[in-house]
């Protein structure tokens, strides 16, 4: 937010670095009239003027990130990744520092899948929808795991450290073997890849010596063009159910309970815990409640959870597997769900050759959710403040009593949810806004920094963060004076010494930028 | 005007039944972390599978490009349709006997209302024009749900 619309990157060093570029990648892969600048900026901006990209390149082979990597060296010109920039609420395809160049590899959509092992090996440019198609028209017998918004990168959503629902629903953990351009402009694989003739790159992570794959996570250290993701087997059955829980304070019990079948295995996909706005969101406009400003009243949240017969938080719990073990394991999920009294419990079955759920539980792309942009009527957009937590349903249940004062104080719809990994909570705390009012958009920056330190002052960073909040949570990432971010700094400038590669991405600064400071 | 009202029935299906339950409770509103997903079974029709080039593999040229880079916005359970469903009688865009070439190229080039602009990168100039024609020669009563079927 403190970013000047005016780009840093001298005019002329651009427009040589643009002639370059249209020489080297062919003038049909080089975009920077105004219009261009304008497609690639941030879409969910809270402030349309900051990030505004000094035009874009779309190089369709490793070659050609190669050369457009030396043209930015030799022109000190800084190039912004994207894999296909849907990363819609974190920046989407829209760079840090403005005036960048952004580096579209879209046009790059190679799928290979090793059929016998369920591996794929994907490149930029797919997305959900194009690996879907790829299993559904071979006939593959794979599942995928698809986020909320399936119109991006399977890559980009893996690197950002993504979710999905299934098994397999934390996407980053199932990466295996990266083809990565160093910003000198060497490819490097990783893992069994630097074996040549190994048939293990998808299938063994580490290779030999020091692992990279995560290192590429996240980062600004390569531009990655082929990643190797394991696909989950069709399960032979999938069972489970949607629970209701009637109180705020049941959050508690929900978590205690079902962290411990998670940690256990019984449970084996990334729950969800969420609340009602998601439905009224997704499926209304606020105008159709009430014309009340401020957070929705408790008069309203009740006749939202009449209408559409939700709880205060709901969760939905599958099982996936064969069918004998789910129907087993699916006891045990009873048992322990109405222990803890539930509002109300639909169950779930299905076994191979049934009609199949179009859902993220069963890995089916989908962009319906974003619909809730339009909550407000207008123009609308999303960000969320995203802290780690334990699985403990009282400390948990603070930090959801802390934030929805919050919401209440700014005046701001609560959507909160609480994603379950192996051994940790996801609180993604989602607001929703309105690009056509001015005062709501005014009050988004103080109301994010304030979850933020709220967080901070209690323990709690965030996962992954907008481009606008990127130097502020790692700031929160402070232990032993930000001896991390000093490592950081440190691989950063060794990697990329001239600091061309989406300087600011996380809040890694190459001291060639700024001194290594914020710009 | 045949296909029209045809085409009209099912739109407001998709609006008034296909979101109506669909939506359960796990997951936020940010990105992936939203899921909304879990088609309740106990409601009116589920949510139809995604269209892609797999459900149309006669696709050549326009309608191609159209599945390929629109459709899963603008199908039958797409953000796009659902939002047109709020405003107008006819959500899906293949159903349409009202859009000029033009007006698509302005309209995806430079982003309408909740719907981002898409840049060069992503679809070229000649591929939105391509998906432009294919559009403005609509309605494309092949590429719609039959009545009483759930759409996909």
């Amino acid at each position: 937010m403190t970013q000047a619309a005016t780009p840093t990157i001298s005019p002329d060093r651009l427009s040589q670095a643009q002639r370059a570029f249209e020489s080297a990648l062919g003038a049909d892969k080089v975009f920077f009239t105004r219009l261009d600048q304008q497609t690639y900026q941030d879409k969910f901006a809270i402030d349309d003027a900051t990030h505004h990209p000094g035009g874009a390149i779309a190089p369709t082979s490793v070659e050609e990130i190669q050369a457009a990597l030396k043209i930015a060296n030799q022109y000190k010109v800084p190039l912004w990744p994207i894999s296909r920039g849907k990363n819609l609420g974190y920046g989407g395809s829209a760079p840090h520092l403005a005036g960048s160049v952004v580096m579209d590899l879209s046009r790059m959509k190679k799928i290979e899948v090793d059929e016998a092992n369920g591996t794929v090996i994907v490149e930029p440019g797919v997305s959900f929808y194009d690996l879907y198609d790829y299993i559904q028209a071979n006939k593959l017998p794979y599942w995928i795991s698809t986020p909320g918004n399936s119109w991006g990168s399977v890559m980009g959503n893996a690197l950002d450290r993504g979710l999905g629902y299934t098994p397999y629903g934390e996407h980053t953990k199932r990466i295996c073997g990266l083809e990565v351009v160093l910003p000198n402009s060497e490819v490097v694989r990783t893992g069994m890849g630097a074996f040549p003739g190994s048939d293990a790159w998808t299938l063994y992570p580490y290779g030999y010596g020091p692992a990279w794959d995560q290192m590429f996570c996240q980062s600004n250290f390569g531009v990655v063009t082929k990643m190797g993701l394991w696909l989950m087997p069709e399960p032979e059955s999938l069972m489970g159910m949607d629970v209701e829980f009637d109180r705020p304070e049941d959050l508690k019990a929900m978590i205690d309970t079902i962290g411990p079948l998670r940690r256990e295995g019984v449970l084996q996909q990334s729950p969800s815990i969420g609340n009602w706005l998601r439905a009224a969101a997704v499926m209304t406009t606020r105008q159709e409640w009430t014309e009340e400003p401020g957070a929705l009243s408790d008069a309203v949240i009740d006749a939202i959870r009449k209408r559409f017969n939700i709880g205060w938080w709901g969760v939905s719990l599958r099982l996936y597997g064969r069918e004998e073990i789910n129907k087993a394991a699916y006891k045990v999920l009873e048992q322990a769900i109405n222990a803890i009294n539930p509002m109300l419990i639909k169950p779930t079955s299905w076994v191979k050759g049934q009609p199949l759920e179009y859902t993220g539980w069963t890995g089916t792309p989908m962009t319906f959710p974003m619909q809730n942009v339009n909550w407000y009527g207008g123009r609308g957009g999303h960000i969320g403040f995203s802290p780690v937590l334990p699985q403990d349903g009282t400390k948990a249940l603070e930090q959801f009593r802390r934030a929805y004062a919050r919401y209440q104080e700014y005046g701001m719809d609560y959507q909160g949810s609480f994603a379950f990994g192996e051994r940790h909570l996801l609180n993604v705390n989602a607001m929703i806004f309105d690009k056509d009012s001015p005062e709501m958009m005014a009050k988004i920056d103080p109301f994010f920094r304030t979850l933020v330190a709220d967080a901070k002052a209690n323990g709690y960073g965030e996962y992954r963060t907008h481009l606008d909040y990127m130097d502020l949570v790692r700031e929160t990432y402070d232990w032993n004076g930000g001896s991390l971010w000093n490592l950081n700094r440190t691989v950063k400038d060794a990697l990329d010494p001239n600091g061309i590669l989406a300087p600011g991405k996380s809040g890694i600064w190459p001291s060639a930028t700024n001194g290594g400071q914020p710009a | 005007m045949r296909s029209g009202a045809l085409i009209g029935a099912a739109g407001a299906l998709l609006v008034a039944g296909l979101f109506g339950v669909a939506v359960a409770q796990s997951g936020a509103g940010v990105d992936d972390e939203t899921t909304a997903a879990a088609a309740v079974q106990a409601g009116p029709p589920p949510m139809p599978q995604p269209i892609t080039m797999a459900q149309r593999p006669n696709a050549t040229g326009g309608e191609a490009l159209y599945v390929e880079h629109c459709i899963m916005c603008h199908g039958p359970n797409g953000m796009g349709t659902g939002l047109l469903g709020r405003r107008m009688d006819e959500p899906l865009l293949e159903a349409r006997d009202n859009l000029p070439a033009q007006y698509v190229v302005q309209a995806a080039r430079r982003g309408i209302g909740n719907m981002p602009a898409i840049p060069r990168g992503e679809v070229s100039d000649a591929q939105l024009q391509a998906i432009a024609d294919y559009l403005s020669a609509g309605p494309h009563p092949h590429a719609l749900p039959k009545p009483g079927e759930v759409p996909r």
